[in-house]
């Protein structure tokens, strides 16, 4: 009890050690909300999103698109459609219309889908990611409702995904005169995520696809089996198919579009798409009308921020003027708050 | 009341060996206890009934791991804690149970362990050992089988007890052959945890003798001053009094808990209300839209029923939805409490080296709790005071001794060989030596008047075993002044005068009680006979007797002593007689001494609206001048109400009294019937407090106090009391101590804290909702029954305003943030539900969901619970108001929950909302479909963890190395996290888990998806800065402008410690300590605790007298005038 402490304070055993961290002195920088930082770091986010806002409404214009939409249009196609005993049947529709500018540059197509849901929960886990890396072509776990057909054989590609795939063709037809027209060049290539073509999707190992699919059949809304899709191209066919690889990739939110072709940059349409009149000439297979959707045509050309978007530049002009006006009103009630402080402590 | 009996050799089975078992669990039993135990907690049966969920298909919106991983983890964490617990638990159990003591087997000592000790067994201790269980006393070294035994352990009070054996059995003495044939039969109560209480009886030998308490020795009592005892054991391992006492502690929850308990209940509600309004969605949307698109999608549909599709998407969201209240909410909270607990652990200025105690959370639950404490509870003596006497002035024949130390002027003081006394008036030596006979009279009177124990240590050296305090301050004085008590017997007392050995003959005794309040020793040497009287502490007065009156008066006495129905008060009749006509020699004065910094901290508690209520077992004018002398009352106080009355009628009357005073004769007294509105009143908190102005006192004594906490009374009795600034309660009970804070408790609706040091502090300190032990000195049991404890009372200041105060603000924080977080996170699916059919789609990936809560989100948290700081603790202790928010409960309540829940909902909006916008018609930079569910779910995420990132860092105010780490660390650990699992080589190994291949890669590069996550930052984030920034200016708090402050301090120099020193305003009080406990007068006269073998029995010399007020009441004067004259300059009310 009549130890004396100060005597050798380093013999003392149970002294908590004198650290920063367990004394909770770690040297550390106080954040404060002061005037200095807060007011000018209003004003200069303000001034840069009312910048960027203006900069990305400039592009969002400079950006040509068209869109069609062509269910009202092929309204007797859409008829047709929507009895499934009318399923092998061939229906076309033309759809004209009016390109008023150039549209330079590199143009693409897409497809859009309104009122498609591709996010249902239900359908987006209908799939299977092994199946399509052409592993075990058989796998067909997780593909419920559309994993077997009703012999039993899996279904390749399996999933509600797969079988509800756009199978539109779209054609694009140019008219320089009324009495011409030229076939738009379009790619298919080029229009899938590298990772998607290379990593995600692979065909199953074989010389010859056709064979490489034995065993499987076909999803039972597809009119051909996955190693026909383009008849065109030996190579864009079975999972690596690009329009498949697209449609694959499944969208956010019910209204869609989905990139379809490139335009071919030769010819006449080196410089993109010409002004003058064009027509889309339609294979008009994927039906709408039963669940109230439209199908469309986009055209467009982007620019640095993607396609025409005018949401984010009109987001951006809105945030930064409002944040200006906060600055503002926070500045007036700091000089008044400073002004009567100064005279209270007067 | 079944009595069980038991014998040696006998039935022995049904007992329990002495082996005892704190710990829960072993290595088998601990995993099916351990999660049975953590599955009653209900969030961990409600995530477990979540996974049971998610593993039914039709409904299973998110994979199995998105809990089980969590919920693993957060089970992990708790078990390796109880394990750990449970590990020393063990440890100590094993070292406990392998402690040896000598037990008697077949007529041999032999050495054996705790564990193996039976009922029945003959235990040999010695001296200082513990004792290992219940026993009876068989017999001792000391005289009559006495034997001296310390409590600490069991009840917290260091003096010694005296414990007899039977005569008969101390007949056996150390003859083994005799204890081995010892076959007496005890027939007691059942084990109870009674401490102080005993019943039974021992046959043996055909005969029947009574056992009581006294007879016992109870296992965790330490043999003293006893070379050796013999006992059998009567209750061994858990049957002992000690383990039956061990029962499980109340589980204390803080507010903060049960808040939060309310508030989980209400965001389960919430849950609810989402999930029927999706689900009622889901029926519409299937009704309108998805059969149609069904027929196009589904060949077979399960679900063709929209209602029953919507009963399954309601399932199916409440798994989705969970995350608002997450389960790590509990786990966070532990960890950061228990972070909390480590600083206090591990504070060095609440380090006492003296004694090198630290301070100790024992609790690790209650932390935050220390920041909203209203009302202090403290105990007195041990507490507030050292409950060391030191002799500081005295009066003798009318002149004055002694000053007072003053820190202003330095006394040299005169240091003494003995004790490091202290004494600062040289006069007095000058006194003593010059031979003033009043004066050596009176030292001589010191010496010899008293109940203290000399004991003769090797090398001459002299220590006293005193009962209480004072009494070996004043032999102690005596002895520094040269009358130095050297031995006694039960007949002389010899004391060394000035280096004369001189030999008194012991007369009679007169022993001290509460109500003469007075001990008296007559005694005669050779030349003159001698009586004197000590008003302990006070007044020194002594008489000569010559024989034949002191003969007379003998003869009364034992005349007194035979006589059975009245022998109290011809006792006090007697003395009485002898006691009277005596001169008074002087007075002295004990100090009580003050812990340091007592006023200080009572200074700073009561700046920080902490009511300090001071409730003790001493008498009044002692805790009056305790009160007084740590500046609790002071001499400018308008009123000080002393409630002393004996009957529930005097109390009425006297609190009326008060209440008017109080409130003016206007405010009309309620009466007895009407407290129950009364009651209603203060539940819902009276603002009459404001109403009155000035200071005000209330000192109730004991008994008042068991009339004031009757039903009728006790409204009014805590309304006049909580007006007041200082409450003092004193005499009070145990019981009464804890009776007092649970009526603030209840009736407060405050948040109460009981600081105390001894056993009789445990009541108070259990039911409060902090109970805080003292450490280091007295017993240990206010400290095991405690949730905090350290050596000093001063401690306390720092225990709140410092430790308290941060604990409180960091756990607000973080329920603020971490409720605010969840609910940003998970209400994205919310929105999201409108836009995908309600078909309980997710929004983000499923590991996503899987780790943000415990992966990318909870070190910063915690680092912010855990180490932010908004002043320093220089001026959280400079400024005590900066406690206030505490106490109203400010920093988290219902109305702070539902804003951070709104800021939660407004982050979740434009969380999912802007994205959605830019989503609508989104291509890529090279014309690519970007605008893909997975690209969606990668924007949304990394916004996500970019915009709570960023709000956590403005929500820290103490940015350390720590929580940079943390910070910066959790958004690349997002990041590396999402690259690693949306690469190529993890998909390549499972595709199916993670489909997300190249998702990061793609996305991420375009500049426009990083145009979204920038603009929903900063519209998530700006009205928060620019709220902030304007409450700030307009309404700044204390802690606002402090911390401005700070920043000027820390540019201006390094922090000076700008302390303001509370000044004693009245200085000429002080805690002078009055004695009030009753004597050992029956033992020394007896004869008893002394090694002398021819004694004759004086019995019924020291006992207690009740009924003779009239010489009580001139006693009292004479009391208070002494104390008058001599220290105090104001009359006392009594």
């Amino acid at each position: 009890m009549e130890r004396n402490s100060n005597d050798v304070p380093g013999l003392l055993s149970r002294m908590p050690d004198n650290t920063a961290f367990k004394q909770q002195r770690l040297p550390a920088w106080r954040s404060h909300l002061t005037a200095w930082a807060v007011l000018p770091g209003f004003f200069t986010t303000g001034a840069f999103f009312l910048g960027m806002g203006i900069l990305l409404i400039l592009s969002a214009k400079s950006v040509k698109e068209i869109e069609i939409t062509y269910t009202s249009m092929c309204s007797n196609c859409a008829k047709l459609r929507e009895n499934a005993s009318n399923f092998y049947k061939e229906c076309t529709c033309s759809v004209p219309f009016f390109i008023p500018e150039k549209m330079p540059g590199n143009v693409y197509m897409y497809y859009k889908l309104h009122n498609f849901y591709q996010n249902l929960r239900r359908y987006t886990i209908s799939r299977n990611n092994r199946q399509l890396l052409g592993e075990d072509i058989t796998n067909v776990e997780n593909c419920a409702p559309f994993q077997r057909d009703s012999n039993g054989i899996p279904i390749a590609p399996c999933g509600a995904i797969a079988n509800s795939m756009f199978n539109d063709t779209i054609l694009l037809s140019y008219y320089p005169h009324s009495s011409t027209r030229i076939n738009v060049p379009l790619l298919s290539s080029g229009i899938t995520w590298w990772t998607d073509k290379h990593i995600k999707f692979q065909n199953p190992r074989s010389n010859n696809l056709p064979s490489a699919f034995t065993g499987t059949t076909k999803p039972p809304y597809w009119r051909k089996p996955v190693y026909q899709l383009d008849p065109e191209n030996p190579e864009n066919n079975g999972f690596l198919n690009n329009d498949f690889i697209v449609w694959m990739r499944v969208a956010a939110l019910p209204t869609f579009k989905k990139l379809y072709r490139r335009i071919h940059r030769t010819g006449p349409f080196a410089n993109g798409l010409p002004a003058g009149n064009y027509s889309f000439d339609i294979a008009y297979n994927f039906p709408v009308t039963v669940f109230k959707g439209e199908k469309g045509v986009v055209l467009s050309t982007v620019t640095w921020s993607g396609g025409s978007n005018l949401f984010l530049g009109i987001a951006y002009l809105t945030t930064g003027a409002v944040i200006w006006l906060a600055a503002f009103s926070m500045t007036a009630v700091h000089l008044k708050m400073k002004k009567r402080n100064i005279v209270s402590e007067s | 009341k079944v009595d069980h009996r038991e014998k040696k050799e006998f039935e022995l089975l049904q007992f329990p060996n002495n082996r005892i078992h704190t710990s829960k669990y072993n290595v088998l039993t601990f995993l099916p206890i351990n999660l049975f135990e953590q599955f009653q907690r209900v969030a961990n049966a409600y995530f477990l009934f979540l996974l049971i969920l998610q593993l039914i298909p039709e409904i299973s919106s998110l994979s199995w791991f998105t809990t089980i991983v969590p919920l693993v983890l957060v089970l992990t964490i708790t078990a390796v804690k109880d394990a750990t617990d449970d590990y020393f638990r063990h440890k100590s159990d094993n070292q406990v149970n392998n402690r040896l003591s000598e037990v008697l087997i077949n007529g041999r000592l032999q050495s054996e362990k705790w564990m193996n000790v039976m009922a029945g067994d003959i235990i040999k201790l010695e001296n200082n050992q513990f004792v290992a269980a219940d026993l009876l006393l068989l017999s001792s070294s000391e005289p009559h089988g006495l034997c001296y035994i310390e409590t600490a352990e069991l009840d917290g009070e260091t003096n010694l007890k005296v414990r007899h054996a039977l005569p008969v059995t101390s007949e056996l003495g150390t003859d083994i052959s005799r204890l081995a044939k010892f076959d007496g039969v005890v027939a007691c109560e059942p084990p109870n945890n009674k401490l102080d209480k005993f019943t039974g009886d021992l046959s043996w030998k055909d005969n029947k003798y009574p056992l009581n308490n006294e007879k016992i020795i109870l296992r965790g009592c330490v043999l003293r001053n006893t070379s050796w005892c013999f006992g059998m054991v009567i209750f061994a391992g858990p049957d002992t009094k000690l383990m039956q006492n061990s029962g499980k502690t109340k589980f204390k929850r803080t507010s903060i808990d049960r808040l939060m308990n309310t508030l989980v209940l209400w965001i389960f509600g919430f849950l609810v209300c989402m999930g029927i309004i999706l689900a009622i969605g889901n029926s519409i949307w299937e009704h309108q839209v998805g059969d149609y698109f069904r027929a196009f999608l589904f060949q077979d549909e399960v679900v063709k029923n929209s209602i029953f599709s919507g009963f399954l998407t309601f399932w199916s969201y409440i798994i989705i939805l969970n995350t608002v209240v997450p389960i790590s909410l509990y786990v966070s909270v532990e960890v950061i409490r228990l972070g909390h607990s480590y600083f206090i652990n591990w504070d060095r200025k609440m380090y006492y080296s003296k004694k090198e105690t630290l301070a100790e959370a024992r609790t690790t639950t209650l932390n935050e709790e220390l920041g909203q404490i209203e009302y202090v509870f403290s105990d007195k003596t041990g507490t507030l005071t050292q409950n060391i006497m030191t002799f500081n002035k005295c009066s003798i024949n009318g002149k004055t001794y002694g000053k007072l130390f003053s820190p202003l002027k330095k006394i040299f003081p005169l240091l003494f060989s003995y004790n490091k006394f202290q004494f600062y008036d040289h006069s007095l030596v000058e006194s003593i030596k010059l031979g003033d006979p009043k004066v050596h009279e009176f030292f001589r009177l010191l010496a010899l008047c008293h109940t203290v124990m000399p004991e003769e240590k090797n090398e001459g050296k002299l220590i006293y075993q005193v009962q209480s305090p004072d009494e070996g301050a004043l032999v102690t004085a005596a002895r520094n002044f040269g009358f130095i008590f050297k031995s006694r017997t039960p007949e002389t007392i010899t004391v060394e005068e000035m280096g004369k050995v001189v030999t008194y003959q012991l007369l009679a005794f007169l022993d001290f009680n509460n109500i003469r309040k007075r001990m008296s020793v007559i005694g005669t040497n050779d030349t003159f006979e001698f009586g004197g009287e000590g008003l302990r502490t006070l007044a020194i007065a002594y008489r000569d007797l010559n024989e034949e009156y002191f003969k007379e008066w003998f003869k009364l006495l034992e005349e007194a002593n035979r006589e059975f129905d009245k022998r109290d008060e011809c006792i006090a009749a007697a003395y009485e007689e002898i006691e009277k006509d005596m001169m008074l020699l002087g007075a002295t004065a004990i100090e009580d001494k003050l812990q340091d910094g007592v006023i200080e901290t009572i200074a700073s508690l009561s700046l920080a609206n902490i009511k300090i209520w001071v409730l003790t077992g001493d008498k009044q004018e002692t805790a009056m001048n305790i009160g007084y002398s740590c500046n609790m009352l002071t001499d400018d106080m308008n009123e000080v109400f002393i409630i002393s009355g004996h009957s529930a009628a005097e109390v009425w009357e006297e609190l009326k009294k008060a209440k008017e005073i109080l409130f003016g004769r206007s405010t009309g007294f309620t009466n007895g019937y009407a407290f129950c509105e009364k009651l209603q009143e203060l539940k819902r908190g009276s603002t009459v407090e404001e109403s009155v102005t000035g200071d005000y006192a209330l000192i109730i004594n004991g008994h008042s106090l068991g009339h004031a906490l009757e039903a009728n009374l006790q409204s009014e009795f805590l309304e006049i009391a909580c007006i007041c600034k200082t409450v003092i309660c004193c005499r009070v009970t145990p019981l009464q101590k804890a009776q007092v804070v649970e009526l603030v408790k209840e009736y407060r609706k405050a948040v109460t804290l009981a600081i105390g040091d001894g056993a009789n502090d445990i009541s108070m300190i259990k039911s409060a909702h902090i109970g805080v032990g003292i450490s280091g000195q007295e017993g240990m049991q206010a400290v095991l029954a405690s949730d905090y404890s350290f050596a000093q009372f001063r401690y306390l200041q720092r225990l709140l305003l410092v430790h308290g105060r941060w604990s409180y603000f960091r756990m607000c924080k973080f329920l603020c943030y971490f409720f605010y977080k969840n609910f940003a996170f998970t209400l994205v699916h919310f929105w999201f539900g409108f836009f995908c059919g309600f078909s309980a789609q997710t929004v983000y990936d499923q590991w996503f969901i899987t780790l943000f809560n415990i992966v990318y989100t909870s070190l910063p948290i915690l680092a912010m619970g855990i180490f932010d700081q908004d002043v320093s603790e220089q001026n959280s202790m400079d400024y005590p108001n900066l406690y206030r928010p505490g106490q109203l409960n400010l920093l988290f309540n219902k109305s702070k929950f539902f804003i951070c829940i709104a800021h939660g909902v407004y982050t979740s909006f434009a969380l999912f909302f802007i994205p959605y916008g830019v989503f609508y018609n989104l291509a890529g930079e090279d014309g690519k479909h970007i605008a893909d569910y997975q690209s969606f779910a990668v924007t949304i995420a990394t916004s996500l963890v970019i915009v709570v990132s960023v709000q956590i860092a403005l929500d820290t105010s103490y940015w350390t190395v720590i929580n940079h780490v943390f910070i910066w660390g959790s958004v690349a650990t997002y990041f590396s996290i999402l690259f690693t699992m949306h690469s190529d080589g993890i998909f390549d190994v499972f595709p199916n888990q993670f489909p997300f291949v190249g998702n990061a890669r793609h996305s991420l590069t375009q500049k426009n998806i990083w145009l979204v996550i920038l603009l929903t930052t900063v519209v998530s984030v700006m009205p928060v800065i620019a709220f902030r920034f304007i409450k700030v200016d307009l309404y700044p708090t204390l802690s606002d402008q402090i911390r401005q402050l700070q920043k000027v301090q820390d540019k201006a120099r390094p922090l000076k410690s700008h302390r303001r020193q509370p000044r004693r305003t009245s200085s000429r009080r002080s805690g002078y300590a009055f004695a009030h406990q009753e004597g050992y007068g029956e033992l020394i006269t007896s004869g008893k605790n002394m090694r002398v073998k021819n004694l004759h029995p004086t019995s019924g010399l020291g006992k207690t007298m009740y009924n003779s007020t009239s010489w009580i009441e001139n006693l009292c004067k004479k009391t208070t005038d002494t104390v008058n004259s001599f220290s105090l300059d104001r009359t006392v009310k009594l």
